[in-house]
Order: C-alpha cells, then structure tokens, then sequence
C-alpha cells in the first residue's frame, strides 16, 4: 500500500524543482475548457484571488470556484526525502513536507498539486500514529476527484485512521456506506478484507478477523502492498488469541522477507510483546 | 534471451554516427592499381552512403597493402582499417569475418575504438552463444580504465547475461543487478529481474531472493512464463525436500496459468502492434526478424503452460500445506477451505477437507472442525475421506474422555461402504478399536467387548489386534465378570508374550483373583508380577495389593482345622512392608497416597498411633509437594487424638482446614473436618465445643469472601457442630438460591444430597448426583448421592433405574453402617412394582445386617408387614406389625411403632377382630413411647367408631 505510494510519488513529484517565493507566489493558475496561465498568485481575499498573469501589467480577481488547479513551483530536496524514507525516518519527512507546503497554506483548499505532499503526509502522519492529523489531510483528499486512485486510497486511509484511532462506531458508518462490509469472500479485493480485518480485531473478534486477514495473504500473495500490512496484523492477531508461537513464526518471516520496510520494525516490536506475555 | 542484442544494436547506431574516418576520394573499382588515398576515399564515401558492402573491398585491401609495415602513422590507417572494415562485415551480416578482423585489431596497437570493438566481438559471440568467450570481453571491457556509464552499463549487461546463459547463477547476479538498477528503459529492467530472479532461484540465494520478489512482484516481470515455471519447479523441489520456509516464498509467487496467458497475449498484441507500426516507417530486417522471435517465443511459452495439467489447486494444497506447517493454521485454513468448496468430490478436494479439519482441530476450533466432519459425512458417507474424518473427530473426543460423541459417531461407522483397500480396512479397525473405548468411557462394557470382539474376527489384519485382545479382557473385569477376564488375559499373554501389555495383563490377573475372592492366587500373581517387573507402572499396586490381601489375613488358628497351625502373628508386618514399598515405588501421588494411608489403616488395627504418625511424616517427605497433605495431617491428628492431644490435634486440623481448604479437589480436609466434628461431638465438653464454634466464627470472619470454596467448608464444619438444625438450614439456604456446585466439597454435597432428599426436592437431587460422581467419584460421601439419585427415580417411578442404583451402590459399599437405606429403598421398590414376594426378602436382609439396627429395623419390619398384608396375608401382616410396635417402639420416636398399632389394628378388623382391634388401638393409646403423636388421633376416633361393639 505505501511503498507503491510513496515510490509513485517520488517518481513523479520530486522532479520538479523550483523556487518559492514568499510574496507573489509562482503558480499555473488551470480554470475549465483546459486553460491555464503561468503567473503569481498576489494574496487572497476570501473566495477570490489576486492574480497577475506573466507579463501583464495589472493582476486580475478571479472567483476560487472556478479556478480548477494551481500547480505550485514546490521547493523540495527529493534526494534528501527518499533517503529519509527509505531509513524510515518519517518525522524528519513530515518536517520537510511541513516546510515546504507552509507556503502555500492560504491556498490548500484549492485543487492543486499539493494534494501529492498531502497525501504523502496523510500516510506518513498514519505511520507514526497521528491519526487525526492523517484523517483530517484523507478527509480532504477524498473529496478531491481529480485523481480517482488518489481519492479510493485516501478513503481506505480515512477508515484506517478512524480504526486505529479507536472510532469503532464511525469507521463502522464509514465502511457501511462504502459498502465494504458486504459479501467479504475469497475474491474479495485485499483492501476490503484488510480493513474488515483491523476492524474486527479492534471489536475483539479475533478470529473472525483473522479469517479475513488470513484471506488476504492466502489470496493475494503478490500483492505486495497489502499483503505486508496483512502478515504485521495477522502477527497481531495471532497474538491476541494466545497462538504465540504462530505470531513468533509470521513475525519471524516478515522480518525475512521484508527488511527495511516498517513491518519489519513492527514484527521486532510484536517478537518483544510476545515475550513479555510468554513470561506473564 | 536478446536483451543483451539488441541494446548492443543501439550502440552500433550510436558508434556509426560519431566515428569519423579520414576523409579521401576515390573512384575506381579495382583497388590494387589505386593509391591507398584514394582506396580509403572510396571506402569512406560508400560508408557514408551507407554501403556497407561495397566498403567492404576498398577496406580490405587498405588492411592488406598495410599489415605488415610498421611506421606508426601507416599502423594507425591499418588499425582504423581494421575496425570499419569489421563494422562494415556486420552490417553485411558476416560476423564471423567481422569478429576475425576484429580479434586482429584488438591484438596491435593502437586501438583507439577498443569498447566498441569489444563490445562488436561480444555481439559476434552472443550469436555464436560463446558464453565463455563473452565473459572474458566483457571482463576485459570492465577492466578499461574511465568507461562511461553507457560502456559499463553495457559491459555489465553483457557480463550478467553471459554468465546467466552459463548457469553461473552466482557470478551473473552482481552484473545484472548493476543492469536493473542502472537501466533507464523498463523493458531491460524487467528482463534483468526476471534472470536475477531466475538466478537467485537457482543459486538458492534465498536471503537475497527474499528482497527482490517484492520488487518483481511491482512489476510486470512478475507474469513472466518461464520465471513462474522455475519458481513452481523449484518450489516442488524444496516442499520435498521439506524446505517449507523456502518453498513458500516460491509458490507464492506462481500465478495463475490464466492470468499468464492473459497478460501473454495482451504482451503479443502490443509487440505485434509496435512491429507493424515500425515496419510502416522502415525497420531493419535484422530487428525485424528478432521482433518477430521475441513473438514467437511467448506464443511458445503460452502453449508450454496450455500443455501443463493444472496446477493452481495443488500450488495453493502446497501453499496450505506450509502455512499449516509453519504453524499459520489460518492461512491454511481459508486456502484448504477454498479448495475443497470449489471441487468437494475431486481428488485433491478430498484431501483439502482432511487438511481443512486437522487445521482446525490444531488450532483448538473443534466446533467448526466437527461441523465440517459431520456436514461431509452426512453428504458424502462414500467420499474417500469420510473414514479418516471420522477418525479424527472420534480420536479428539477420545482424548477428551467424551465417549459419548465417540459412541454418537457409531451411525456413521455403520454406514461406511466396505473396502478392499488395505489402508482403508486398516482405517476401518483403527475406527473400531476407538468405538470400543468411547463405549469403554461411558462405561458400556458390553458395546465395548461388541467392538474389539469386531477387531478381532473381522480385521485380523489390523494393528489394533493385539490391543483388543488385552482390551478385551478389561471389558469383562469392568463388568466383574472375572473368570472370562482371567482368560481373555491369559490368551493375550499366549499370543503376544512380547506385547506392550504383557506385564499388565498379569497383574490384572491378580487383580480379578481378587475380585474372585480368590486371595491366595490373586497374592501369588501380585508376587510373581513384583519379582518379574520391580520397575513395572503397576509394581507400587502390586505390592499394595498385595498388603491389602495380608491386612485382611486375621492372623488366627483356623478352629475347623485344629492339627494346622494357620496362625501367622507376622501378617500385618508384611502388609506394612508391602505399603512401604508400594510408598517407595509409586510413580503417580495416587499410588503412594493409597500405600500410605492403607498402611495407616493397619496400624490404627494396631493402635499403633505414633507410627502413623511418622509413617505420615515418612509420606509427607517422600512425596513433597506431590502429598495428600490433608489426609496425612488428618492421620496425625487422628493418633494425637487418639494419643490424648486433643488440643494438638484440633491446632493442627484447623490450621491445615484453613491452609488447604480453599482447594476444592483436597478432599483430606473434608476427612478432617468429619473428624473434626467427631472430636468436639465426643471429647470436648459443652462448653469447650462451644468455645470452638466460637473460635471456628472468628476465623471466617479474617477469610478473605472471595475464598469461596474454603468459607463453604468452614460454614458446613460450623453447622455440622451446632446440630442437625444448622445443617438443614445451610443446605436448604444453598439449594433454594441454586448456587454453583464450583464451590462444593464432598462433605457439603452429602449434607446438600441429604437436605434434597429431606425436602423431596427431585431436581436438585439429580444435579447434586451429576456433580457428585463427575467430580469426587473416590469420595467416601458419595453414597449420599446413589441415595439422592435412588430418590429421585423412586418419585419419578423408575424402578428398574432405582434397582440398578441400588445395585451400584451396594456394590460399591456392601452393608457398611451408613448403606441400610439402600436396602430399604430396595424393598421399598419391589413393594412398588408389586413384586411382594422378592420385597419382603429384601426388608428381611435389613434385619440381618447389625450395623443398620436402629430405625432402619423398624422400618423393615413394617414393610415386610405391608407385603403379607398386599398378599392378604393378614395373620402374617399383623405379626409383623405387632413386631413393630412392640421390638422397636423406641425408634425414630415411636414413628414406626405407631405405624404398626395402627396397621395392626386394620390387620384385626379385616379378620374380624374388632375386640382386638379396639384393644390394640386402646394399647397405643397408654403407650408413653407413642400416645403423643398425632397418629393417636386416628386411634382414637377408630375406638369411637368400634369401641362399643
């Protein structure tokens, strides 16, 4: 789930270089019919923007309704991300994110190319456990259409955080409404089942959880995006209902098979717990 | 494999749009009569053009005018010579000639183009596929100092990809990770991961395979034909092998044959599209044809895996296979589950459902497990599982003592079609070796000895043989049917004098001797048995056994046979030793506690009180924290009582009630409270027992209430002290708010079982009989439950259930002093069942029993009076009436001597002897023992009516 994420992002995004200036900002202002101009968007004002159009002598007041992208020139040393993600030093990129997006803060209500940062932030915030920061960030992004895959992935986030954070009752509403508590079979998609799983388990119904967990590895073994999430709480799971040896076992493999990655770090923690508990 | 061609084709465009060559005219076509100038013109023109073969003549004859001189400048024309006229060669397609020329150029100096040149022979090898010779150009192309990252991702390419047509799996892996990881065009990286892959696998790097699935598994390499047939092969390899951990990274990634010839074709479709595109514009012939290969390969590819019988449902029975074994019992489960569901009545559906049912016995879900079992027999009772299933579901309730499922499983048993199959039949035996002890363990004997009496006619084959013989013999000494036990037992031991149960058949021998009353034989067997098997699992029994055969020797001249000499003054000294030894060799605590406390039992005939109690304390540091404690220190309380310290003893029992007492399964401290109680009753004076009630209520009141089971006991010793009142209170208080019997030791359940069957509560009597004999089946109070539960089917009318109680209990217990209202139940039954010839005999036994004189006497004669009267015996019925009256008026305070005058008196009138009649009724009324009674009113009014006749 977020290494596809994180390593589309950086593909991608971290090409673009430029320089930030505080006061007028550098931007592609897009609107409807597939028009855009380059220019500086000058201050804001409510639902309208100021806007000066390269070369023109006089900005210009348009309507944030209609304006349908602003593509900001976002200072960011990318190298310097993807080695910090890669040792998995997530506050320290949550920091340079933060930075870098300040800027243009008066403006992040507005369809723009920061919902990429955002959408890093949102993993990254539920990374280190800062739910409702990461929920308010997917709350948003879920409401951006731009980007259908962008927008489904914010969504799963949302009921993620809405788990972990503890919210039983709303991630129940959320996942009613998306239907995705309904018909959870083999073929079900590992999204799905992963989520029913953390759900389950949160509601202390271990096995029917591990059911659904056990699914999603069974089943979608190459999917390597949910099938790690899925072995650190099958692990989880397996120690809830006492199989400690099963838990030592799937913890002993992820940290085989998925070095470097936060499972792993998860798995040495879960290995600690279960020790504790062995001697309990 | 043409990456390696075809990135290589790229780089000869490259080269032939930077090389430069000196620049010459020329003309004429017959070189030798033209100066070198002009030949080099002439050549250089046609390469420009694009003329490759005829730059080929001018070319040659520069390299051979040239070859042998050697001025610097002429070696160079000579050495650029060489090197276009190679190049020239493969565009021609004459690599062999173009490498010729080219292993000449590379062998003087200068070589001014020697990458390109090396790269041009690398590209000749790959056709001739001289992995070898690549090996070493590209080595030797490595070893150039300041190569470009262009050359040395090529060099790299060549190297990995020589190696990896060489089957170097470990030496290809370093070049090809330099080529996935330096790559720009996804299609080489891909084709690098897949031969990394490919080579890790070979190699069986599995560590380093480990990182790089998760990479090819985000790629398309993962739908790679020939990756997914190595990773299956292999895969199968390690799972036989039994490299569970390894073979599962492989299967896992082995996709399904339809995805992959899905993605096949869409792979063709593109490539195909891409040709036609190309060949619009203009394309090589040279790329065409390996266009056209590249397609011709995977159509291949896709018909191999077309060809292959299916393999995904045995990929994922494989993959479960593992889970289970790696102890992820849940993965296994939901892949067997899948398996089976999709084809339930196909080969490997059948053995996904046995897989699917051991998962969830492993992991303790054995009411899914037994729903699965019991849904496959009832739809598929011919199914090729249907008897291994049933075995599995009978052994776990086997192992569970839960005979009664096993038994439960008969019907299925019965119904399973008959087989030749060898394994099947043995299956078959092994199913009813398990019936036999389900019926075993819920105690029918005789089902059980139907089941291995089937072994032994039907499966001689099986096994279970030799066991069932033994078995066999058990059923019939459980049924006390001794005699044929000896048999089956000594038929055992002629058959498998080496069998498992060799030994124990012996001792059981002795064992049914015993029940046979037959001491001596039974003392001989116990005595060959110890000096046979001093280590045996039986030798402690043994030897108590045969100190229990001893104790009951009376050690006395025989009067019948005065000229023998039987006395034997030593006889309580052997059973002594018999118990120190079976002490000393016991293997479970049960064993040495039943030694030891026997052996108490002797001495206490002896009154021998200080050895009890260093035997006790003997006992207590043999056996250390595996000792009855309870019971030992009720032992040496008993000799200190008996001793005369009665305060030391009533310390020591109370401090032990509390120390144990809050344990329910230590029923010692339920013999110390009966003891206890006994003492205050018999050896305090009213005062100090009154003071111990006292001291016993100050106790409770430091219990912690949590300590349930320990308040119980205490609040029961407290009733039993204060008097029958207490006690019925307690019990009726308990029952009433129907507390769990969690908490409730023998001696509480026999005041429960007793207060259930004083307040006619049925219920209660058969739950308290329930909980009674599951938990404290050994317990000396657990004749008040046979009692509750004789009630209990005597109010429900089930004579035939009270007799077999009866016959139970007295079976257990005979006529000890506490058993003679089973006899009285008995007679109590029959008269019921209107058998009065059989009850009468039944309420005469009472009579003879002197440890049940008292009430019970009365009580019997009364009821042998009811049978002649029933059999309008009425001479015969007033006899025994009068008895009544006149032997035991004194009992249960004249109750039955008041039930007598009156009966009596019916008996006279029914003979017409109303004076008597009137005179028996005028008698109970002056009699002190009855005359207060509200029975006397009857008389009385019976004299109003006869008394003036």
């Amino acid at each position: 789930m977020n290494k596809v994420f994180l390593a589309g992002l950086l593909s991608g995004i971290f090409l673009m270089v430029g320089i930030a200036e505080a006061q007028p900002i550098t931007v592609e202002l897009k609107m409807g019919a597939k028009r855009s101009w380059r220019g500086q968007v000058i201050s804001r004002d409510g639902e309208w923007i100021e806007f000066k159009i390269d070369n023109s002598p006089k900005p210009m007041r348009i309507g944030v309704e209609k304006v349908t992208e602003l593509i900001f020139e976002v200072e960011i040393d990318t190298e310097k991300i993807s080695k910090k993600l890669e040792n998995r030093e997530y506050d320290g990129v949550i920091a340079m994110l933060g930075r870098a997006i300040k800027p243009f803060a008066e403006y992040d209500d507005i369809p723009s190319n920061l919902t990429k940062y955002n959408a890093l932030l949102m993993e990254l915030y539920y990374r280190t456990w800062e739910y409702d920061k990461s929920l308010l960030i997917s709350s948003k992004i879920a409401k951006d259409s731009r980007n259908p895959a962008l927008q489904k992935k914010s969504r799963m986030y949302q009921v993620l955080a809405l788990i972990d954070g503890g919210k039983v009752a709303e991630a129940e509403a959320f996942i009613s409404e998306y239907g995705w508590d309904q018909n959870l079979a083999d073929d079900t998609s590992p999204e799905k089942l992963y989520i029913a799983a953390k759900l389950l388990a949160l509601k202390k119904q271990y096995s029917e959880a591990m059911l659904c967990v056990a699914k999603v590895i069974a089943f979608n073994s190459q999917d390597p995006d949910w099938m790690q999430p899925a072995e650190i709480l099958c692990a989880e799971i397996y120690t809830e209902l006492g199989l400690y040896d099963s838990a030592e076992e799937v913890c002993r493999q992820i940290e085989l098979f998925y070095r470097d990655s936060p499972e792993f770090d998860a798995a040495v923690k879960l290995r600690v717990r279960i020790k504790k508990l062995r001697a309990e | 494999m043409t990456l390696a061609f075809r990135s290589y084709g790229k780089l000869i465009r490259g080269f032939l749009l930077i090389t430069s060559f000196m620049a010459f005219s020329a003309a004429a076509q017959d070189y030798s009569t033209l100066g070198v100038s002009d030949i080099v013109a002439s050549a250089n023109l046609k390469l420009k053009r694009g003329d490759y073969a005829g730059a080929i003549p001018p070319l040659q004859e520069v390299v051979d005018r040239f070859r042998d001189l050697t001025d610097p400048a002429k070696i160079e024309v000579l050495q650029n010579a060489r090197f276009q006229l190679a190049r020239a060669l493969y565009k021609t397609g004459d690599i062999p000639a173009g490498m010729e020329v080219l292993t000449e150029y590379l062998e003087q100096e200068p070589r001014k183009q020697e990458r390109m040149a090396l790269r041009m022979v690398a590209q000749g090898l790959f056709e001739v596929h001289d992995w070898e010779q690549i090996e070493k150009v590209a080595a030797k192309l490595l070893a150039l100092p300041d190569l470009s990252p262009d050359d040395r991702l090529n060099a790299n390419l060549m190297l990995g990809q020589a190696l990896f047509q060489a089957q170097k799996w470990k030496e290809c892996i370093a070049p090809l990770t330099y080529m996935e990881r330096e790559s720009k065009d996804k299609e080489s990286k891909q084709a690098a991961q897949i031969m990394i892959v490919r080579a890790l696998v070979e190699a069986e790097d599995w560590k380093e395979l480990f990182v790089w699935i998760p990479r090819v598994f985000r790629t398309d390499a993962k739908y790679d034909i020939t990756l997914n047939l190595t990773a299956m092969k292999a895969a199968k390899a390690l799972f036989s092998q039994d490299d569970a951990l390894n073979s599962l990274v492989l299967y896992r990634m082995v996709l399904s044959r339809e995805m992959l010839i899905e993605f096949s074709n869409k792979r063709i479709v593109r490539l195909s599209r891409k040709l036609a595109k190309d060949e619009k514009t203009g394309i090589p012939e040279k790329i065409r044809k390996e266009r056209l290969k590249e397609i011709e390969e995977i159509r291949s590819l896709i018909e191999k895996i077309t060809e292959l019988p299916p393999y995904e449902d045995e990929v994922a029975f494989r993959i479960g296979k593992i889970y289970h074994e790696l102890l992820r019992y849940w993965e296994g489960y939901v892949l067997f589950e899948k398996i089976y569901t999709e084809a339930p009545d196909s080969e490997i559906g059948a053995a996904a459902i046995l897989e699917l049912v051991l998962t969830l016995y492993d992991l303790q879900e054995i009411d899914r497990a037994e729903e699965q079992v019991l849904s496959y027999l009832e739809a598929r009772i011919t199914g090729k599982s249907a008897s291994m299933l049933l075995s599995m579901m009978m052994r776990d309730n086997l192992l569970k003592q839960n005979g009664e499922k096993v038994v439960s499983l008969q019907k299925y048993m019965d119904t399973l079609p008959t087989t030749t199959d060898a394994d099947e039949t043995s299956i078959k035996g092994d199913l009813h070796y398990m019936m036999a002890f389900g019926h075993f363990q819920t105690g029918d004997h005789k089902a059980s000895e139907d089941q291995f009496n089937i072994i032994i006619t039907d499966f001689p084959e099986s096994q279970r043989l030799p066991d069932s013989y033994y078995y066999l013999g058990m059923t019939y000494m459980m049924r006390a049917e001794y005699q044929n036990a000896i048999d089956a037992f000594g038929v055992y031991q002629e058959k498998y004098p080496e069998g498992e149960y060799y030994s124990d058949a012996i001792f059981r021998q002795g064992v049914c001797f015993l029940g046979l009353n037959n001491a001596s034989e039974a003392e001989k067997i116990f005595t060959l048995f110890i000096e046979t098997y001093p280590t045996g699992k039986f030798v402690s029994e043994a030897y108590s056994m045969r100190g229990d055969i001893e104790a009951s020797k009376d050690g006395q001249d025989d009067p019948k046979t005065p000229d023998v000499d039987e006395y034997d003054p030593e006889t309580l000294d052997r059973a002594l030793a018999d118990y120190r030894k079976a002490m000393d060799t016991a293997s479970t605590p049960k064993q040495a506690a039943y030694a030891a406390f026997q052996a108490a039992e002797v001495y206490k005939l002896e009154f021998k009180w200080q050895e009890v109690i260093d035997l006790m304390e003997y006992y207590l540091n043999l056996k250390g924290s595996d000792a009855d404690v309870a019971q030992a220190v009720f032992w040496i309380g008993k000799a200190q009582i008996s001793m005369g310290q009665i305060n030391e003893a009533i310390e020591a029992y109370l401090d032990a009630i509390l120390k144990f007492g809050g344990d329910v399964n230590q029923e010692g401290v339920d013999k110390i409270i009966d003891e206890l109680i006994s003492v205050a009753e018999y050896r305090l004076s009213d005062e100090d027992r009154e003071l111990f009630a006292v001291k016993l209520k100050l106790k409770m009141t430091d219990i912690d209430p949590t300590e349930k089971v320990l308040l119980l006991r205490l609040n029961v010793a407290l009733a039993l002290l204060m008097g029958e009142e207490e006690i019925n209170a307690l019990g009726s208080s308990f029952l009433k708010e129907n507390q769990s019997l969690k908490i409730v030791t023998p001696i509480s359940l026999a005041v429960l079982c007793n207060v259930a069957v004083a307040e006619d509560d049925t219920e209660q009597m058969g739950r308290l009989y329930e909980h009674f004999v599951e938990n404290f089946e050994d317990s000396e109070k657990l004749w008040t439950a046979y009692r509750a539960k004789a009630y209990q089917l005597l109010a429900a009318d089930d004579f035939i259930a009270v007799t077999n109680v009866i016959e139970e209990a007295q079976g257990l217990y005979g006529s000890d002093s506490f058993m003679g209202w089973s006899q009285i139940i008995k007679g109590d039954t029959l008269f019921k069942m209107k058998l009065y010839d059989e009850a009468e005999p039944a309420y005469n036994t009472v009579m003879g029993v002197p440890a049940w004189r008292g009430p019970l006497y009365a009580e019997a004669m009364y009821g042998m009076g009811k049978c002649r009267l029933a059999n309008q015996d009425f001479e015969g019925a007033h006899t025994f009436f009068q008895r009544t009256y006149l032997l035991f008026k004194a009992y249960a305070n004249g109750e039955w001597a008041a039930k007598g005058y009156l009966a009596a008196a019916d008996c006279l009138l029914e003979l017409d002897r109303k004076e008597d009649a009137v005179k028996t009724w005028k008698d109970m009324i002056e009699n002190d023992y009855v005359n207060t009674l509200p029975a006397v009113e009857t008389a009385k009014k019976m004299i109003k009516k006869y008394g003036d006749t």
